[in-house]
């Protein structure tokens, strides 16, 4: 009901909304008996003269009126006359939600024009993402200072340098800088600017950034270690396309051959490794096959989030709504969905042989495939022996279970052989098909790759194919902006190759915009269009739109370098301002000063471990496992028929405290403290982070495991380095000096614990149990049955009977730092 | 703005851990002074409603509606009747094949002044029949655990899109601001899919489900590890205030600092409140007894108490409280899987609703019983003919609804002789979404959060509500 209103509202009267959709829906369901060939009836519903003359039965329809039109009445099966006939024949609600509002608009049959530039029923300012940028002259701060001047509003002064470093170092690199690296800035004799500068060029040297930024990539393609859904097994390879995009940001690779490599670099650049461990990004998304899944729906799960994925990472547009109907609000055809769907159609899932690169890290394997070889056989021998009969219920659940985790353990092996979880154009091999542990039985074929198309679904339903699409792109793009839309080759290979450098090509209007302005939603806090994920109509427009298109030239200019672009905009002067009020600029949309921010979860957690001394300078490989919340590590979790293994965190310290970035990233079980943190989704498109304040995170940043674990090894380090302990703090967390009165409130508050600890001695930690019982689905019984400790044994994190009172004491104050508002919000 | 005050008195009221009465009755009073004007105030539906809040009892796994509530003595006669499903691209692995009907080991009853149908199983459940409404109209898509449960969680067989609880919450606020407005209470074991399937998705986090746990502390993290004494973590605490302060003085214009504070006291009164509200030895004998808590069978106790704090929960402003059922998923030996399913649910369950009847709170409380989909009427040859189960069916199920606005004591839709696939009153999930948010005076059309540039809303699409399910 209310989407009918809302089409309305927005297209007025003379729109053919949905023409196409409901052409092609009478073609399919209706011509074949009324128009081609037959008319039964008496009824022709080839032209719109001859269904208002209608048949034996009277009009077919009454233009602007669907409640009295006979093929309305008759599409919703309520009367007598039900048509398409038969209980299969009815429509899906939402096709016949078009159907009335397509009469209610008066049924036109011609579909809309493309001819020339014809702003159509869309506001010229509302496709302006679709045409071509303007041509514009000026730096970041020209055109923000005239915006400012415009509106009279007064800028903030420039940040002091204290400030500025802790800023540009977190947004660089996701970590807080060093009392060493705030003592070179503050003491260089250089002015302001061209100290800054070579800050600037300094962090963008260093290896923390890639993994900073890859960070916000990894957001946006929803990267995950893991498949996701019930049996949420491992991607084993997964991980050599998040140091992929790592390499990436810090070789600055151009963004253009970046777009052209995770679309089509199988296709595009065979003999470059990289290129095709970057196709990963195309199966990023969530994705499980099962005896209990449809393949066909599985398929279709796939080919819908890869068109999905694709418009919405590069061209910041949100094409989901388009696969059930013409876009409400875009210029974004049912057609150019399933059109740009079938540039995949061809594409199956590839776990490719690809020898391991010079740049990949490799360090571990051994150590890694021991550890896992180690838990293959411990649960190989919970199975072994146990013949099919003659087992108890018990037994035989702990079977089932141990079977499950045997083949869980054999997948997750797969991360040290040199394979790439990508994909090949057709089934290029029968022995690449990677379909996942438990989906080979009923997936695709060789052969249902081979297909020239895809079927416009009807009401985007899979029961309802219409005609077929051919490859192809959106549409719109050529008639507003005048870039002509490719031919796209209609054999195998080449599809997505032809569809890769139609985006990544400067004629592209929206290509080089979205990427600069997911660029200054990173450093400023929100884009210049605000929905960086959403061009449309619908999306925030651009508050600066000679900006954003002059910051869009640039990088094309620059050669799509990506550090070009963080130079231009962290050297203005609008990034080194001060944060503050500003009565007439509240919601900073004139960027007149800096918008404080709370730091993402990753950068919480990294700048703790920093700070305490602990953060491991290991990089790359397969995703290691910190320790996490105990109970959350031993909840009980179902997968398919069984219960899935225990959380085993890293047996090394080295492991444990990598970046957060290299942290195992499984879909059904986040770490609690990026999960409170307000971490990114695995399964949709995070465009950019939440900051919520909730209760929760009091809890989870004093209470935790983690931050009493990190406290400790911050006030264990403080002691070992000597000296004034609280001065040494307070520089390491805040990057200053302690006040006068901070430092004697801190002073007083590590002699009354270090008392306290004197007098309590620490409590060991609960041993949990590991006992597990499941009802079987058999029996309806509880069964219960032994988790195995893991086949290893633990490098040991600092505990608190390994340190004095004193050393506990300081524990508390590094706590109380952690928690404070100073250490978790960036200025 | 609140900063943590520094009379000794508050600070103890909000940092007990050990809290008595006193201390919550004064802490409640602290909460309702500075009641946050924010995410979570109380708000007014679109419509006028009966129901307040709802208890969702989600049974995982898929309860066969043809061994619960829907018998189907035609199946009594096509018992082991052979026939082959050709695979087809529309059905899994699972539905192909050989295959027999298979009929209901079941015995069933008449229970309600209308004589609703029900397994016999149901004793304690039969007497309260008169208060539930059992609708049979209603299909699913899916016939994949992960997807359906998805789906019927956050109207997406995907995940990431926001559970109906926190639909509600976001929709609704919530009565007591020192609880979590949507609580959920799993099984010791999280279903398949995980908390996503009672994740805020892109609603704010005020609006997540919180999973009590059944072991430690109600919820993770809220009690500081073992060994920080309460005086320890008090002046942690003042530490941290005089911390924030100064910092506050600094920087007077950014206005999250005192949000994150507020924050910090909200955490502790929760902390106070919590352990209180979860203690069910607070409830009279009867009332435990009623419930079937120290039930000598394990697993009763276990649901007992759930749907014993599920009360509670309402009882104390809760919006939303979700339990979670699981261990329906009967492929083989349904007799022996469902009956004991069926056993140890039927005095919890009855309980619950003929204990919100006594309280008054069934007047304002929906209750809904659900799975992800209901089971087929036919199997797969296994087990040489003896291992009688039923495998997915998104085509057919029952699903029932008491209290709150809902009908009473009646029964909705039909299925077809066999119990394939309903017939009558026929309605997609999304439409039993829209039913349940209008129950709660809640417009799925008017229920919109902006969302990479769309008005999402829970039937994602919209779709209509099902006017036979409201009273």
């Amino acid at each position: 009901m209310r989407a009918a209103v809302l089409h309305l509202a927005f297209f007025g009267l003379s729109i053919p909304l949905g023409a196409e959709t409901i052409l092609a829906t009478l073609r399919e369901k209706c011509l074949g008996c009324h128009g081609d060939g037959n008319v039964f009836g008496k009824l022709d519903l080839r032209t719109r003269d001859s269904a208002l003359r209608g048949g034996s039965r009277g009009p077919a329809i009454v233009p602007g009126r669907a409640a009295d039109s006979l093929l309305y009445k008759s599409l919703l099966h309520q009367g007598d006359l039900k048509m398409p006939p038969g209980e299969e024949g009815k429509l899906p609600a939402e096709t016949l939600d078009a159907f009335r509002m397509w009469i209610d608009e008066g049924a036109p049959y011609e579909p809309p024009k493309s001819a020339s530039v014809n702003w159509g029923n869309y506001g010229r300012d509302d496709v302006w993402a679709f045409r071509a940028a303007g041509k514009t002259d000026g730096s970041v701060d020209s055109f923000i200072d005239a915006a400012l001047k415009r509106n009279g509003v007064t800028a903030a002064p420039l940040a002091d340098r204290r400030t500025l470093l802790r800023r540009v170092t977190v947004d660089l690199t996701g970590l807080p800088p060093t009392p060493e690296d705030v003592k070179a800035f503050l003491k260089d004799p250089a002015p302001d600017g061209k100290a800054f500068a070579r800050v600037v060029d300094r962090l963008l040297a260093s290896v923390q950034y890639g993994e900073r930024w890859a960070r916000h990539w990894l957001d946006v393609v929803r990267y995950a270690d893991s498949n996701g859904y019930s049996n949420d097994y491992e991607r084993p390879n997964a991980w050599r396309y998040r140091d992929y995009v790592i390499r990436a940001f810090n070789s600055d690779k151009p963004y253009d051959r970046f777009i052209e490599e995770q679309i089509a670099g199988d296709e595009l650049f065979l003999d470059d490794p990289e290129a095709v461990i970057a196709t990963g990004f195309l199966r990023a998304g969530p994705w499980e096959h099962t005896g209990m899944s449809v393949a066909a729906e599985t398929r279709q799960m796939w080919l819908d989030d890869v068109t999905h994925a694709t418009a919405n990472v590069f061209l910041g547009l949100t094409l989901g709504c388009a696969r059930c109907h013409d876009h409400k609000f875009d210029p974004l055809p049912t057609k150019d969905y399933y059109r740009m769907q079938a540039v995949f159609a061809t594409t199956a899932f590839a776990r490719r042989p690809l020898p391991f690169l010079e740049t990949e890290r490799r360090d571990g394997f051994e150590t890694g495939k021991a550890q896992l070889d180690a838990l293959i056989a411990q649960t190989e021998a919970a199975i072994a022996g146990r013949k099919k009969d003659g087992l108890t219920p018990d037994e035989k659940e702990a079977v089932k279970l141990h079977t499950k985790h045997l083949a869980m353990h054999k997948e997750s092996a797969f991360r040290y052989q040199p394979y790439a979880f990508a994909v090949s154009s057709g089934l290029e091999r029968e022995e690449w098909n990677d379909v996942g542990p438990e989906g080979a039985r009923s997936y695709m074929k060789k052969a249902d790759y081979a297909s020239a198309g895809v079927h416009v679904l009807v009401g985007g339903s899979l029961q309802s194919p219409g005609q077929v699409a051919e490859p192809g792109v959106l549409t719109a793009i050529e008639r507003y902006s005048g870039y002509p839309a490719p031919e796209i080759p209609k054999t195998a290979s080449g599809r997505r190759a032809a569809l890769a450098r139609w985006i990544a090509n400067p004629a592209n209007p929206f290509t080089a915009r979205v990427m600069v302005n997911r660029i200054w939603q990173y450093h400023f806090g929100k884009g210049l269009a605000e929905n960086s994920n959403n061009f449309g109509k619908m999306g925030k427009k651009p508050t600066h739109p000679e900006l954003l298109d002059w910051l869009a030239a640039r990088f094309i200019e620059s050669g799509w370098s990506v550090k070009a672009i963080h130079r231009e905009m962290l050297l203005s002067r609008t990034y080194r301002r001060a944060s503050g009020a500003a009565p007439n600029d509240p919601e900073n949309r004139l960027h007149s000063h800096f918008s404080p921010r709370r730091v993402e979860a990753e950068a919480l957690r990294d700048a703790m471990l920093k700070v305490a001394g602990e953060l491991s300078e290991a990089r790359g490989g397969p995703g290691t496992f910190p320790r996490i919340n105990t109970l959350v590590a031993y909840q009980p979790r179902h997968a398919m028929g069984t219960l899935r293994p225990i959380y085993r965190p890293s047996p090394t310290k080295g492991a444990r405290n990598r970046r957060s970035i290299y942290s195992f990233q499984q879909r059904s079980l986040v770490d609690p403290v990026i999960e409170t943190f307000n971490g990114a989704s695995m399964d949709m498109s995070c465009e950019r982070r939440e900051s919520t304040t909730v209760p929760t995170q009091a809890f989870s940043l004093l209470n935790s495991e983690f931050s009493h674990e990190v406290a400790l090894s911050f006030a264990a380090r403080l002691s070992r380095e000597g000296g004034d302990a609280v001065e040494r703090a307070f520089e390491l967390a805040f990057q200053r000096s302690p006040s006068a009165s901070e430092k004697h409130e801190a002073l007083k508050h590590v002699a009354a614990m270090t008392e306290h600890h004197k007098r309590t001695p620490p409590a060991a930690a609960p041993k949990l149990s590991l006992e597990r019982s499941i009802t079987s689905e058999l029996t309806g019984e509880k069964h219960a049955f032994q988790e195995s400790e893991p086949p290893w044994t633990y490098e040991p994190d600092v505990r608190p009977d390994d340190v004095t009172p004193a050393v506990r004491a300081l524990a508390d104050l590094a706590l109380v730092l952690f928690n404070s508002n100073e250490f978790v919000y960036l200025y | 703005m609140k900063i943590l005050p520094a009379s000794i008195s508050r600070r103890e009221l909000l940092l007990g851990s050990s809290a008595g009465l006193g201390r919550i009755a004064l802490a409640s009073q602290l909460a309702q002074d500075d009641a946050r004007a924010g995410a979570l105030t109380p708000k007014k539906g679109h419509f006028p409603a009966k129901a307040k809040r709802c208890i969702f009892l989600l049974m995982e796994g898929g309860p066969s509606h043809i061994d619960t509530f829907d018998p189907k003595p035609k199946l009594d006669q096509l018992h082991m009747t052979e026939f082959t499903k050709n695979p087809t691209k529309f059905a899994a692995a699972m539905n192909t094949g050989k295959r027999y009907y298979v009929r209901s080991p079941f015995e069933f009853r008449e229970a309600g002044s209308i004589g609703i149908p029900m397994n016999r199983l149901f004793e304690r459940f039969a007497k309260v029949a008169d208060e539930v409404c059992f609708y049979r109209g209603m299909q699913a898509e899916s016939v994949n655990h992960p997807t359906a449960l998805y789906h019927l969680n956050c109207g997406n067989q995907f995940g990431g899109d926001p559970a109906v609880g926190a639909w509600a919450a976001y929709g609704l606020g919530t009565e007591n601001q020192n609880l979590p407005a949507f609580v959920v209470l799993p099984d010791k074991a999280y279903p398949q899919g995980g908390s996503a399937n009672w994740s805020n998705g892109f609603l704010p986090a005020h609006y997540q489900g919180t999973a009590l746990r059944s072991e430690g502390p109600p919820i993770l993290d809220m009690n500081p590890p073992p060994g920080v004494a309460e005086a320890e973590q008090r002046a942690n605490l003042e530490l941290l205030s005089k911390l924030n302060k100064a910092h506050q003085l600094e920087h007077p214009h950014h206005a999250e600092l005192a949000a994150r504070i507020e924050s910090y006291e909200l955490a502790f009164r929760m902390q106070a409140e919590m352990p209180v509200v979860v203690d069910i030895s607070k409830e009279p004998k009867a009332t435990r007894e009623l419930y079937g808590v120290g039930h000598a069978d394990a697993e009763v106790d276990s649901l007992a108490r759930r749907f014993l704090l599920a009360r509670r929960m309402v009882q104390a402003g809760v919006r939303f409280v979700q339990i979670v059922v699981s261990g329906w998923d009967s492929h083989d030996y349904i007799e022996k899987a469902h009956g004991a399913r069926i056993r140890s649910l039927d005095q919890p369950m009855a309980a619950l609703l003929a204990d919100l009847k006594r309280t008054g709170l069934l007047e304002e409380t929906l209750v809904v019983w659900a799975g992800e989909f209901g089971r087929s009427p036919d199997n797969g040859v296994r087990g040489e003919g003896k291992a009688w189960g039923r495998d997915h069916n998104a085509k057919a199920m029952t699903v029932w609804l008491a209290g709150g606005g809902a009908p009473r004591g009646t029964i909705v839709g039909a299925t077809d002789e066999a119990g394939g696939a309903a017939v009558e009153c026929v309605h997609p999930l999304k439409n039993f979404h829209v039913t349940l948010l209008k129950l709660l005076g809640l417009d799925d059309a008017r229920l919109t959060y902006l969302h990479a540039g769309r008005n999402k809303q829970l039937s994602q699409t919209g779709g209509e509500a099902i006017r036979e399910l409201i009273a």
